[in-house]
């Protein structure tokens, strides 16, 4: 049976729609979601929550984004002419909305800002590189592109220092990019060659470096890596160091309980978890809608008792400054932050999937918000940071680097089939462990080893 | 020094702590409590807070953690309240801690912990053995040591290993067994088994605390002038497959015992090892003595009924004698 939903703005539980309703007051201010709760003192001044009532909780969510779109995403049942009824999904609000400026970064320099374009444009060129691949019959299994979500990949990334970790999820190849991997390594990874970071024994962005660019390998599993990066975390802090450690999630991926257990683990444990949710409307073909009922799950930072905060994905800016932001307060050991991205999945799930079900009207409604020609309108156009003749130079450049790396991808070699073997375990000497960051230094004996009482629980 | 079967595993961990400042615990009320058998009780006073932390009741947090840890160069003991509860954390140990050597070349130096199996009256969900589910796990190595010396042996051998190890601790030994432990500092060798007991009519492979049960069966069967071989593999991944052999070779005749049910269990397996590396050596069928294909049930009676008794042993060595 379809789920028709009712079409009023008011859902049922009194809550405003999703996707944002809140009118901003004036440019470039933050609009901040507040909510109060907490228990009026007993003796106090009635039920109302008063300034002066210390058991007053006062959360907000600050909103960096200079618009704030105003639609939602519903399953609707119509009838074709021979009577059957067909389920699709139907979009309503506000679609005409003129395209916000980008937000001036309170952080970034005129070369930061040219570097994380670049790093852009990188990104994109090289997911059009692979699709040209995948068409070409060059890569094994499918592509996934982080197409309309270039600023969220690469601007986060770019916030973090060498000390600090990463661990990108499917869309976000471009942070690879920013952390020093080569094109030609996410390449061979799609063409499972011998050549790739895996040696052909895994694709896509899976593969890591706990060496030079404190990379973990992202699993399939989503949800998975929220809990590890906390304990990369906690191992650099018993190390001496606070350091940041940045992961990214979906509106999707986030309904897993491991998210619930990993980010709770780093607010308890107060470890510096930046944990930036990739709201991009759909999980593969299921509309956000349909995943959660917050109104931003930005909110759900309340329920953790850590900083959320909400942004435009598609503005390199506000994703720069907000993970800044969220990086400094991790080294500052003040523990983690939920950063929302709001943005668009402008493509299908994978290469696959045309996304027949997403109406048509969404994709016109952030097309017009590309990140990219956004940032290069900005640079070149209002900023005027670089001329059109130095932006047409830096594309040819990154196409030129592109194609370099895809030749160096297309000339590795496949493995062997005996290169399967091996590797299960780290046998006879072929990693020595040691602290990464320094000994922990350690509590000096204070209390001796003495036999335990006897046990109480199952005898 | 006589140590209890729980003494020497606290004993191991707390000496790996003193000499290894990245060895630290995390788990579910193992702090000032001391955990729920009481495993770390004193950790947190000697090492402080740091590290001996109490967790949220989080499984995948706790092992996701351990992991991340891991990658930094720490070593992590992390405590599962009881083995019942892996499964909560079975898509972290299973797709993210096991694989990451082979796909990406990250050792993962961590040991996981708890206590495990029957013969308490714990219920179907605290008496369970499910050490199965990581033996059909490539990369990962699991324990089950069935005495004090080989407990704090192993222990201490997991910790210092470059790979991730679940260590399963049969809790009806906890204060039951007791034996001589070495005052120094030694490590039982991850994969090799051990001659329980000689003997030169058959041979019984088995580990933990069904050891201790086919040890006892041996001596009834003594009597009957039936010599008995006890091999105990102490490690149940990677098995020792050279010691499955030569038992095999020099009595030709064989029982596998263990708690866990029956089907997809490590008798099969081993049975199917016999068969690859030593198949003209037998003289007679191999036999299997394990748990019921159920889930362990909570009453005295239907739990008795469940888990392989000594009794079982001693008709089952009797019959394969003869035949
Ligand atoms: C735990 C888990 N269940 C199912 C899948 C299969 N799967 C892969 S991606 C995906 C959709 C993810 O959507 P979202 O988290 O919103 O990320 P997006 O693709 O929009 O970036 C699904 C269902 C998975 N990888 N992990
Ligand atoms: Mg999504």
């Amino acid at each position: 049976m379809a789920n028709k939903r009712t079409k009023s703005k008011a859902n049922s539980n009194g809550n405003r729609p999703r996707n944002g309703v809140r009118a901003i007051t004036a440019h470039g201010a933050a609009d901040a979601i507040v909510r109060r709760a907490g228990s009026p003192k007993r003796t106090g001044e009635g039920v109302r929550p008063s300034a002066a009532n210390t058991d007053l909780r006062t959360y907000s969510i600050p909103d960096y984004r200079l618009e704030h779109p105003n639609f939602t995403v519903h399953q609707s049942v119509e009838k074709d002419k021979a009577g059957a009824e067909h389920v699709h999904y139907e979009v309503e609000g506000d679609l005409d909305a003129p395209v916000p400026p980008i937000r001036d970064s309170k952080y970034l320099s005129k070369q930061q800002a040219i570097e994380i374009y670049r790093y852009m444009l990188l990104n994109r060129k090289m997911e059009t590189a692979l699709e040209n691949l995948y068409k070409q019959g060059k890569v094994v299994g499918g592509v996934y592109f982080g197409l309309g979500q270039e600023a969220c990949s690469c601007a986060s990334a770019y916030a973090l220092d060498k000390d600090d970790w990463f661990a990108p999820m499917i869309r976000n190849q471009g942070s690879l990019l920013v952390r020093g991997f080569r094109a030609s390594d996410t390449m061979m990874q799609y063409m499972a060659k011998a050549g790739s970071p895996t040696k052909g024994r895994d694709g896509t962005s899976h593969f890591g470096d706990i060496e030079k660019r404190n990379m973990v390998s992202p699993i399939s599993m989503l949800g998975d890596l929220i809990p590890v990066m906390s304990g990369v975390a906690l191992g650099a802090r018993l190390q001496g160091r606070n350091i940041a450690v940045m992961t990214w999630i979906g509106d999707g991926g986030q309904s897993t309980g491991v998210t619930y257990e990993g980010i709770n683990f780093a607010a308890v444990q107060n470890l510096g978890l930046v944990l930036v949710i990739e709201s991009n409307e759909w999980a593969y073909s299921t509309p956000s809608e349909m995943q959660y009922r917050c109104k931003d799950l930005a909110e759900r930072a309340i329920g953790y008792g850590i900083p959320g905060v909400i942004i435009d994905g598609t503005d390199a800016c506000q994703v720069y400054d907000a993970a800044y932001e969220a990086v400094e307060r991790a080294h500052r050991g003040e523990g983690p932050t939920m950063i929302e991205a709001k943005m668009m999945r402008m493509k299908g799930h994978a290469i696959h999937d045309a996304a027949a079900y997403v109406p048509k009207a969404l994709f016109d409604f952030w097309k017009k918000r590309d990140p990219i020609a956004r940032f290069e309108n900005y640079l070149v156009r209002e900023k005027k940071w670089l001329t059109g003749q130095e932006n047409g130079e830096l594309i040819s450049e990154v196409e030129r680097v592109i194609e370099e790396e895809r030749e160096i991808a297309v000339n590795s070699p496949m493995p062997t089939p005996e290169s399967a073997e091996g590797g299960v375990s780290c046998e006879d000497g072929c990693h020595v462990i040691k602290p990464k960051y320094g000994m922990p230094k350690v509590k000096k004996g204070t209390s001796r080893y003495k036999e335990t009482e006897a046990a109480v629980h199952l005898k | 020094m006589q140590l209890t079967y729980l003494e020497a595993i606290r004993q191991g961990i707390w000496e790996e702590m003193e000499h290894d400042p990245t060895v630290f615990c995390l788990g579910e009320d193992i702090g000032i409590y001391g955990g729920a058998f009481k495993v770390t009780d004193g950790f947190i006073d000697r090492f402080g807070p740091e590290r001996v932390i109490d967790t949220p009741i989080a499984e995948s947090a706790i092992v996701g953690a351990a992991f991340g840890a891991s990658l930094t160069g720490m070593r992590p003991v992390a405590e599962f309240q009881f083995m019942d509860f892996i499964p909560c954390a079975m898509n972290q140990i299973s797709n993210m801690v096991a694989k990451t050597h082979y796909l990406w070349g990250a050792p993962a130096p961590l040991v996981l912990r708890g206590p495990s199996g029957g013969y308490v009256h714990g219920g179907p969900f605290h008496s369970q053995n499910p050490e199965m589910w990581f033996v059909h796990n490539p990369g990962l190595k699991v324990i089950c040591p069935a005495t004090p010396y080989d407990a704090k042996g192993l222990i201490k051998a997991a910790i210092r290993d470059n790979n991730p190890c679940l260590f399963f601790e049969h809790k009806y030994l906890y204060r039951r067994i007791k034996g001589e432990v070495p005052a120094e500092d030694y490590v039982v060798p991850i994969g090799k088994a051990r001659i329980a007991r000689e003997g030169r009519d058959l041979s019984v492979i088995t580990y933990a605390a069904m050891v201790h049960s086919a040890l006892e069966a041996a001596d009834m069967l003594a009597k009957e002038s039936i010599d008995v071989e006890v091999l105990d593999l102490r490690t149940v991944s990677p098995l020792d497959r050279e010691a499955i052999a030569q038992t095999v070779k020099k009595t030709n005749r064989v029982i596998i015992l263990h708690e866990h049910s029956r089907t997809g269990g490590l008798a099969g397996e081993i049975a199917a090892i016999i068969n690859e590396e030593v198949f003209d050596d037998l003289d007679g069928p191999i036999v299997r003595i394990t748990g019921l294909d159920s889930a362990i049930p909570f009453s005295p009676p239907q739990e008795e009924h469940y888990l392989p008794k000594v009794s079982d042993i001693v008709r089952e060595a009797r019959r394969l004698k003869a035949y």
